[in-house]
């Protein structure tokens, strides 16, 4: 036992800095003191940070192109912002809603001062204050997980420049959100003050995760071993249990709110929690992800098409981390991140899960740090390994030699392909016709308010400012087949419908949607926006005969 | 018309009774999220836990103590007492023993033991009515010690305790030292582990605080004050129910520097009350206390709002406790019941959320409890934690309502708790004039 003095009563509180009994892993660099008032790291933080923005803010509007979700999580927002409720059709449980709660408060500053603000484009710069964020909290994090100051910062430029990253967290995705709070999670199960009050707001930050996106469920325990590792003996059953049970209990506010409406369990005139959750499990599987054949393997080579550095180098990095744990204290550090990356890349491997387009966003933040730490890992083998104080100078001079090689050829491969991912995503207009097909709806057609269109998510928005009602004048085209409140309202099937806007989603998804689809051949283009697969058309129902 | 008109008293009530449930809801939330702050206090991190012990002694004992131990009808254990005291390592203190006139046998077991060491002396109290604080006072005069320290007839004192008392005087210039003080015999019955608990979390984690934060009040033994201050203080309380919290909270507010260790080898060990009624009634005697030094207002002279802010709340604290545990179950029965909207109904569950993690950090504070005594925890110990937990909570909300219905009353005689390990008919408790 360490001999301490007791603490004391005086008109100024003492410091309680005291020396403790450590059980820190041994031989690892010292963690930063302070990183609020480290110069060298506000400086490299700040300036990537801003290098960050720039990227990702860039063309924000324009590139990627508008996704379907995006659209559907923004509505929802709205319909928040517009006391609506938790969606403007029927909220069925498919994700918990804190998601869009909280794209409700990012946009309601914007949306009071102009309320057309509210569309997919406009609201995309919500999206940059959360990768700024998810940029600065993947600093902090890889300082606390003791990488040296250029390791942690590479990290940082990783997730913020990879042009993976750059297309994937311009989107108004929810994952883009938990994934936020789920670093903060970890930045603060990492305090290096090891306070008890941080390990439980690492509960809370965690249930936050969770409630934003479900999918965050998988990454906890590798939070919880992170949190283990970075807790103090003496302490650590009260900090861990604190832990758990603030996340519990935030955790639990879903299904008590389900149950305060009612909604629980499955019954007869109702949405439920319930079927909620068997929907999400039970969606068709994608196939395996590594049979070529399979939707899995597109969604991945959708992924490797934009960047093939940070998915399999931080895959591979992680796996080096988990095998070299006995000797690398770097690796014994990132022990998290790497579970982290390791469990993603299990549940992705399930033989014939659904595999959604966004899911790697919840591994990036990790695979940026162990990618990161690999190379610092690495860095340190090639650098200090077996270095001696009487070390000849031209061995020293052969391992600059070789640590300069290396980074010549990694910058050799990496810069180009991200110049040219990076450029694309600062210069590319991939939403010409979306722009189009929403000025001609809100311009040619006489009156909106009785007119009932069939639209994908992503347009939605814009047809309710230009005075469409929302719900069943503007209607999210699936509804058309799968919300009996809308189908009620289309006694007459196709015929109920005066325009569907053929946009890429609707004309994928209209093969199994009856309704849908009968609009589609019942119709003829009126307006037709960009060429080939990604063109907009602008359909008008052909009534027969005049029928209607 | 009328139906229209019936419809917007609904509203009305609705929209009243939203607002009150809310009020109460977040009121007790925060109430309950300090407590529960301070009360985790000595776990926040490695490093204010490893503070709350005592030093290692350095060897160097300069400081010579004198032990009050007032004993009243505790012919039965005051000599297994003294003997301990006087297997202490420290080579320079003295036992005053303080018995009643009154009390002949608890006087002759006294007398022997003064008579076998010369370490011992006796103090007899001449006072018609006799309480703790005017036996303590009776005796301070005699006392020759550099430092005062007070313990009860039934306490075990570690031997090597004074040691450490002295070394923490040397080393932090202290006014005031209080050790650990802890109720072991959580195996005794429901009431009695969360008894355990409770001592455990006040003088492991909570005192610390108030050590930390200028303001404290005092535990009822294994305080040690400089006999100066002491003296300069004027002794304890004589009209006071709670003299221990009231001489702390009269040190502090003149600025006197406390100092409060625990180790779980050198706490003075202790049983819990032997009944639940001896329970009920040294609770409130407690809480009568508490309420007479919050009247006093001697906190008042604290320099910091935040002290006295801290002093007000902890004071209070008894009232606050039998209402939170009367008002949370109600507010969350109203909630359920009458049909408020789901945001409402939402807050009203955040009491709950704190209570359940109380609960869960009382589960863990259990365990480690039981690890740090080396006593074994079973299950049902858990259990009865939980289960106890509520009943409890009406305990304390009794102990609380008497407890102001004879201060309004002006009752202010002591209604001595009991103890078991005095098990005799004579022991009975002076004066037991409470209506039950």
């Amino acid at each position: 036992m360490t001999s301490t003095l007791p603490a004391v009563t005086a008109a100024t509180v003492p410091a309680q800095g005291r020396p403790v009994p450590t059980d820190r892993p041994a031989g690892r660099a010292e963690p930063p003191v302070r990183l609020r008032s480290s110069r060298p790291d506000l400086l490299l933080c700040g300036a990537l940070l801003t290098v960050i923005l720039v990227v990702q803010g860039w063309n924000i509007a324009d590139y990627p192109a508008l996704s379907d979700d995006e659209g559907t999580y923004l509505a929802q927002a709205w319909a928040v912002q517009q006391g609506r409720g938790l969606a403007h059709y029927t909220y069925w449980y498919d994700h918990p809603p804190l998601g869009w709660i909280q794209i409700a408060l990012l946009g309601w500053i914007p949306s009071a001062l102009s309320p057309g603000s509210m569309t997919v484009a406009t609201m995309r710069v919500a999206m940059l204050l959360i990768s700024g964020v998810s940029a600065v909290l993947v600093y902090v994090l890889g300082r606390r997980l003791s990488l040296p100051r250029w390791a942690a910062g590479l990290g940082t430029a990783l997730l913020g420049l990879s042009p993976l990253a750059v297309v994937l967290s311009r989107e108004i995705f929810l994952d883009n959100i938990a994934v936020m709070w789920l670093l903060l999670a970890f930045c603060l199960a990492a305090s290096p003050s090891r306070h008890l009050w941080h390990h439980f707001g690492a509960g809370l930050a965690a249930a936050a995760g969770v409630l934003t996106k479900e999918t965050m469920l998988v990454v906890l325990p590798a939070l919880f071993v992170t949190m283990w590792a970075h807790s103090h003996r003496d302490t650590r059953k009260f900090a861990l249990t604190g832990a758990v049970t603030a996340c519990a209990l935030i955790g639990m506010s879903y299904p008590l709110f389900a149950l305060l409406k009612g909604e629980l369990f499955p019954g007869a005139g109702h949405v439920s929690l319930w079927d909620g959750i068997t929907y999400q499990m039970s969606r068709p599987g994608s196939g395996f992800l590594l049979d070529r054949g399979s939707g899995s393997y597109g969604v991945l080579h959708s992924w490797l098409y934009y960047d093939r550095v940070l998915p399999l180098g931080g895959l591979a990095g992680a796996l080096l981390l988990l095998l070299t744990r006995r000797w690398s204290g770097t690796a014994r550090a990132l022990t998290g991140p790497s579970l982290a990356v390791a469990i993603l890349a299990l549940v992705a491997l399930r033989p014939n899960g659904y595999l959604p387009a966004m899911y790697v966003i919840g591994a990036l933040p990790f695979l940026a740090l162990v990618l990161a730490g690999g190379l610092a890992s690495v860095g340190h083998a090639v650098l200090r390994r077996r270095r001696t104080e009487g070390e000849k100078r031209y061995v020293t001079g052969g391992r600059y030699a070789a640590a300069a090689v290396l980074v010549l050829a990694a910058g050799a491969y990496v810069v180009p392909h991200w110049y040219d991912g990076d450029r694309t995503a600062v210069t590319a207009d991939a939403n010409k016709p979306y722009r189009q097909a929403s000025h001609w709806l809100g311009t040619k057609v006489a009156d909106p308010k009785d007119t009932r269109v069939l639209v994908d998510d992503a347009l939605w928005l814009d047809l309710v400012h230009a005075g469409y009602r929302p719900g069943l004048g503007a209607v999210w085209f699936y509804k058309a087949d799968l919300d009996p409140a809308v189908t009620r309202t289309m006694p007459h099937g196709w015929r109920d419908i005066d325009y569907v806007v053929a946009s890429p989603t609707v004309r994928r998804d209209a093969k199994d949607l009856p309704n849908v689809r009968a609009a589609i051949q019942h119709s003829v283009p009126v307006a037709t926006f960009g060429t080939g697969e990604d063109r907009i058309e602008i359909r008008r129902i052909q009534a027969v005969g005049g029928a209607r | 018309m009328t139906d229209r008109r019936a419809l917007r008293g609904i509203w009305g009530d609705l929209l009243l009774t939203s607002v009150f449930i809310a009020a109460v809801s977040l009121a007790l939330f925060w109430m309950a999220a300090f407590t529960l702050w301070w009360q985790m206090h000595a776990w926040r991190t490695p490093e204010v836990l490893a503070a709350t012990r005592f030093g290692r002694p350095d060897g160097g004992e300069q400081l010579s103590f004198s032990l009050l131990l007032p004993a009243r009808h505790e012919q039965a254990v005051l000599d297994h007492t003294i003997q301990r005291l006087l297997e202490s390592t420290h080579t320079d203190f003295e036992i005053i023993v303080i018995v009643g006139h009154d009390d002949p046998e608890t006087t002759q077991v006294a007398e022997k033991a003064a008579a076998r060491d010369a370490r011992v002396r006796v103090v007899v109290d001449t006072h018609e009515k006799k309480n703790k604080p005017k036996a303590m006072n009776t005796a301070l005069p005699h006392c020759r010690g550099d430092v005062v320290g007070v313990f009860d007839a039934e306490d075990q004192v570690h031997p090597e305790l004074l040691a450490h008392v002295d070394h923490a005087f040397r080393t932090t210039g202290a006014d005031v030292v209080q050790g650990g003080v802890q109720l072991i015999n959580f195996h005794s019955s429901w009431y009695s582990l969360r008894n355990c608990l409770e001592y455990f979390f006040w003088f492991r984690s909570r005192l610390h605080l108030h050590a930390q934060k200028g303001f404290i009040p005092l535990g009822g033994n294994t305080v040690f004050v400089r006999t100066e201050v002491l003296r300069e203080a004027d002794g304890w309380d004589p009209d006071c129910l709670a003299e221990d919290c009231d001489l702390g909270v009269r040190l502090s507010s003149v600025g006197k520097k406390v100092v409060v260790a625990y180790d779980s080898d050198m706490v003075t060990r202790e049983e819990t009350p032997g009944s639940l009624m001896s329970l009920l009634k040294q609770r409130t005697r407690w809480n009568q206390g508490f309420l007479q030094v919050y009247r006093k207002k001697d906190w008042r002279e604290l320099p910091g709002l935040g002290q006295r802010l801290l002093a007000r709340y902890t004071l209070m604290t008894p009232f606050m406790q039998a209402f939170s545990g009367v008002v949370i179950p109600l507010n969350a029965a109203v909630a359920l019941f009458l049909d408020v909207p789901v945001g409402v109904a939402f807050l009203t569950f955040l009491p709950l959320v704190t209570a359940v993690v109380t609960f869960v950090f009382e589960v863990v504070g259990l365990h480690d409890f039981g690890v740090q005594y080396g006593l074994r925890v079973r299950l049902a110990h858990y259990v009865k934690l939980i289960v106890g937990g509520p009943f409890y909570q009406v305990l304390l909300a009794g102990a609380a309502i008497r407890a102001v219905w004879r201060e309004q009353r002006g009752r202010n005689d002591w209604e001595l708790t009991s103890h078991v390990g005095a098990h005799l008919t004579a022991a009975e408790p002076i004066r037991e004039d409470v209506p039950a």
